[in-house]
């Protein structure tokens, strides 16, 4: 593991501004509030961690960033740039915020090294052979060595991930948009994959806006952990992790961490307690 | 119901089909009138064309060989009222009928046997495997020189058509249940017959009903060979043969129309049989409807 | 911890190889390939050879000694602790996916002498000897997972590239299936049933002569008439006319299936891919699609002034409905995210198409090839019996019309023979097309 202190704050990429966005789902019939008058800004080259039940409306929030989903209103900006705003509802989606997704979403007829060089490739800023090798040896420092002619499906689900972090870096972007992407793994994966995702982000310092449910991997990975309702969506509390990077897994067991857990503890739980009587379903 | 037909009528969709529907007809009937419209002398190098690709020059190939829908339209009516057409429908349906649920009551069990038994699948399905290939139409004259009667080698004909899908649809829908739900089952201590009947017959219900509307649909499509190779299986020639024979009469007779009008019906036919399955399907495993 | 004597000759190399479980079956030749890439290297009794979490670099093969080979508690493995002697093989993580750093830490408990091999040197080496580097490499990962009882989840080893190991591996796959189909009980039950399905026509027919059966051909008949230089009843292996009726058939249903395949396809995709195109032309498929095949037999042959075309037609028109069928639900069944990454990560329109939903579609596309190539001999059968010469389906009716009762048997039996291999082509077609599915379905298999 990179063993240098963190840089402060050296990147100037990767500023995102969510300005009061408003997301309704089907106005004309059901109505349904799903993000209400939510307003976070994520500094360069931050790990940003969302936080909340099941279904509380944080994914809505990801998709309006990535440009799958209209907002109704507010604004999403990067960099100072608008990506979407009342009246451009859609942000278009493009290679400098890219997804991971829940499930994952590697291609399963393309080999791991064909994936991972799938963005370069198709937007033409690569040749095949230098696209090729920049993948090889992004895989190699990724620990992914010798599985690159292996299909998706023929590797364990944590080293899926770890690819799948790996097609995203390769395109340079300016925010990796994570959705739960631990989430079907088991927590011994689990803790393997932070490491090896914090690993990555000390040598690329990249945006991160991840979102999960796990307030142990939000408190362990991030910088600030937001801390969301559910239905309608919107921060409750943002909670600075003052724990220096680079951290490894000793963080766990650290007081300040149990503190911080403490801490949070009940303002998640409240929320869960929230969701589960509202009778959301998972989504 | 009227809250439905409300939707339906704000329904984008809905409207595109009912005009991509209009269009066919009107192409159809266009088309087929082409006899009429393409006598002007402003033609005669396009039929000549026509006549140089090899097709008959009179009118538009293919479609132009087609009875109107207008004329279809004018033959169903008039048929309507005649006892035979409706003593085809009888036949036909009759058949089906017994063909399918011979199936049922022959391909459930067996499919549910190779599923249970390991010495049964060794023995049985091998053989199934090799018989399945043959198309069941390929059986009509074996089984027209084995059943005494017309009658029941059409019946026959019908339950291979079944047959198959159903039993295959069994052994798959028994083989893909969660091995977890025998192991529950065990560790409540339920014995076999148990197991078999509380977790195997409900938990193969819905790949038994989806196999039942696809061998309903294969039947139809059997029957109507079948009646068309044999000859309608009735003494009275003419009337009373089912709707297969009833086309393969009107061909033989010249009416075009009536070709038509008998497609149509078995395509009412099958496709209502078909969605009573499927209702029965969704009526007899409520816990599939849920989601 | 470096060499310092000449501690292994050369000769005596190979015969450690030969003792070392990956290497044990590998040819001289090779074997002697691969000691030229060993270096020997000796430790002192208590020297720390690796530590874990090292740069997984050289594999070692203990040449005399003893060494301690400790896992990390991560691996998993059910017993941390080994004690590796004089062919014992240790350093292999570099061998495994995804995995560049020592597993275990190892040290000698008495004076040792060993071989060194550089893991990538190896892998090249492997390589380029696809038929046996395919061998060693198992043989490695059944020694991973036997000797040092690491879990099958770690324990995978890396694939050698190259296109002759592939066919190698699935080769030996597909013997060691055969192997443990024949030690089951299966072909034996199988055995049986055939002989019970043959014995009952034999005896009902010709023993017996139960009443309706006595009708029937019986199965000694109709095999003799089949196998007869010159048959009774015209057709038989023996003569020209049984090939040509064959052919014809095929040749129809090759021609439909074509047709339908690349029409079905293109529309099954456009159904697929264009909400708009949907919505338009898919209700007017889905009201013709209810008329039986074989309901469309004397109208074809009204439309259609040969009836060779209207033959073909009414084949093609059953492959037609399953293909496009089945594509379009193909392309629907793709799973959002996948079309969602796509965008996010810089493709175009067309490139998702090419890139996403093509290769998405294709097991649902064979699925449909499949049923289609099925529906098509079914419609052909019945069209054949219609109307047409020439054709298996031809052959059944005439052969009924004429009284020639075994005749009928030897055509439906040959129908089903041809039927099951075009379909085992399309299959076959299919596993080409689909790798990275095959995989995925072996791996889930076992």
């Amino acid at each position: 593991m990179d063993m240098r202190p963190p840089p402060p704050a050296t990147q100037t990429q990767g500023h995102l501004l969510i300005d009061d966005v408003v997301k309704v789902y089907d106005p004309e019939g059901a109505a349904v509030l799903a993000v209400d008058h939510c307003t976070l800004e994520i500094e360069p080259g931050e790990i940003c961690m969302i936080v909340g039940p099941s279904g509380c409306g944080k994914t809505t929030l990801l998709n309006a960033v990535a440009g799958f989903h209209d907002i109704t209103s507010g604004r999403i900006l990067m960099d100072g740039e608008v990506l979407c705003s009342t009246d451009r509802p859609r942000s278009t989606p493009g290679p400098d915020r890219i997804v991971v997704f829940q499930n994952g979403a590697l291609f399963p007829w393309k080999s791991n090294l064909e994936n991972v060089i799938f963005g370069p490739v198709m937007q033409g800023k690569l040749g095949r052979r230098e696209a090729l090798d920049k993948g090889r040896a992004m895989m190699g420092d990724a620990g992914l060595s010798g599985v690159e002619h292996n299909y998706p499906g023929e590797v364990s689900s944590g080293m899926r991930r770890r690819v799948e972090i790996v097609r995203a870096l390769m395109n340079d972007p300016k925010v990796l948009l994570l959705d739960e992407p631990y989430r079907a793994l088991d927590s011994l994966t689990k803790s393997v994959m932070h490491e090896a995702l914090l690993e990555i982000y000390y040598k690329n310092r990249v945006t991160i806006f991840f979102i999960t449910h796990d307030l142990e991997e939000a408190i362990f990975l991030g910088h600030r952990v937001a801390i969301m309702t559910t239905r309608p969506c919107k921060p409750k509390k943002i909670l600075t992790v003052d724990i220096p990077h680079p951290r490894d897994y000793s963080v766990l067991t650290s007081k300040r961490f149990r503190e911080l857990i403490e801490e949070t503890n009940d303002a998640v739980h409240e929320e869960a307690l929230k969701a589960f009587q509202a009778g959301e379903k998972e989504g | 119901m009227s809250g439905q037909l409300a939707k339906f009528a704000t329904n984008r969709a809905f409207w595109r089909g009912v005009i991509a529907v209009a269009v066919f007809l009107v192409l159809w009937e266009i088309g087929a009138r082409s006899k009429q419209w393409m006598t002007p002398e402003f033609f005669a190098p396009f039929k000549a064309l026509l006549g140089a690709m090899g097709f008959k020059k009179d009118y538009l190939p293919w479609i132009g060989a087609v009875p109107a829908p207008s004329a279809v339209l004018k033959a169903w009516i008039a048929v309507l009222g005649q006892a035979g057409y409706w003593q085809s429908w009888y036949m036909s349906f009759f058949r089906v009928m017994g063909g399918f649920f011979a199936a049922m009551l022959i391909g459930i069990p067996f499919g549910l046997a190779l599923a249970v038994s390991r010495v049964a699948h060794g023995i049985g399905f091998p053989t199934f495997e090799v018989l399945r290939p043959i198309p069941p139409l390929a059986w009509v004259p074996a089984s027209i020189i084995f059943w005494p009667t017309q009658e029941l080698a059409i019946t026959f004909i019908t339950f291979l058509g079944a047959f198959y899908t159903i039993v295959i649809n069994v052994l798959g829908g028994a083989r893909s249940i969660d091995v977890r739900y025998f192991q529950a089952a065990q560790s409540m201590g339920s014995s076999r017959w148990d197991i078999f009947r509380r977790i195997i017959l409900p938990g193969t219900l819905p790949s038994i009903m989806v196999g039942s509307a696809v061998g309903m649909g294969i039947t139809w499509e059997v029957v109507v060979a079948a009646e068309m190779i044999s000859g309608g299986g009735s003494q009275q020639a003419g009337t009373g043969g089912g709707l297969g024979f009833f086309i393969w009469n009107s061909y033989v007779g010249g009416s075009y129309e009536q070709i038509v009008v008998g497609m149509i019906s078995i395509g009412i036919a099958g496709f209502a049989s078909s969605e009573l399955l499927r209702w029965a399907g969704r009526y007899a495993t409520p816990w599939l409807r849920v989601r | 911890m470096a060499a310092t004597l000449p501690v292994v000759a050369e000769d005596d190399a190979i015969a450690v190889l030969r003792e070392a479980t990956p290497f044990g079956e590998a040819s001289p030749v090779v074997l002697s390939r691969i000691a030229a890439l060993a270096r020997p290297a000796r430790y002192a009794a208590g020297e720390r050879i690796y530590t874990a979490g090292d740069a997984a670099d050289d594999i070692f093969i203990v040449a005399s000694g003893r060494a301690d080979h400790v896992f990390e508690p991560e691996v998993g493995a059910r017993e941390p602790l080994k004690r590796v002697t004089r062919g014992g093989v240790f350093g292999w993580a570099g061998l495994l996916l995804g995995q560049t750093r020592r597993l275990a830490t190892v040290t000698a408990v008495e004076p040792t002498e060993v071989l060194r091999i550089d893991t990538e040197a190896l892998v090249a080496l492997l390589e380029s000897q696809p038929q046996e580097g395919g061998q060693v490499m198992a043989r490695f990962a059944a020694m991973i997972r036997r000797e040092f009882a690491v879990p099958e989840l770690l324990a995978q080893v890396r694939r050698l590239s190259g296109p002759l190991t592939e066919e190698m591996s699935s080769l030996s796959l597909t013997m060691y299936r055969l192997s443990l189909w024949l030690k089951s009980p299966r072909p034996y039950l199988m055995l049986i049933g055939f002989a019970l399905f043959l014995g009952i026509w034999y005896l009902a027919v010709e023993v017996w002569k139960l009443p309706r059966f006595r009708e029937m051909p019986g199965l000694t008949t109709v095999v003799k008439e089949w196998f007869s230089p010159s048959p009774t009843y015209g057709l038989s292996l023996y003569t020209e006319e049984y090939y040509k009726h064959i052919v014809v058939s095929v040749w129809r249903v090759t021609q439909a299936f074509f047709l339908a395949t690349v029409l079905g396809v293109t529309f099954g995709l456009l159904l697929g891919w264009s909400q708009r195109f949907r919505e338009y032309v898919f209700p007017v498929f889905e009201m013709l699609r209810p008329i039986p095949i074989l309901a469309w037999v004397p109208l074809a042959i009204v439309m259609f002034i040969a009836t060779e075309s209207a033959v073909i037609y009414l084949a093609f028109l059953a492959s037609f409905y399953a293909t496009a069928l089945n594509t379009m639900l193909g392309v629907q069944s793709i799973d959002e995210s996948y079309i969602r990454a796509a965008s996010c990560l810089g493709a175009s329109q067309k490139q998702v198409f090419r890139h996403v939903i093509l290769p998405g579609a294709l097991p649902f596309i064979f699925t449909g090839l499949q049923i289609s190539i099925g529906v098509s001999w079914f419609s052909l059968v019945a069209a054949e019996m219609v109307s047409g010469q020439y054709g298996l389906g031809y052959v059944i009716n005439t052969s009924y019309v004429m009284v020639r009762y075994p005749t009928i048997i030897i055509g439906m039996a040959t129908l089903g023979l041809v039927g099951y291999t075009t379909s085992a082509l399309v299959r076959l077609a299919g596993d080409y097309l689909m790798e990275w599915r095959v995989r995925e379905l072996a791996l889930a298999e076992r």
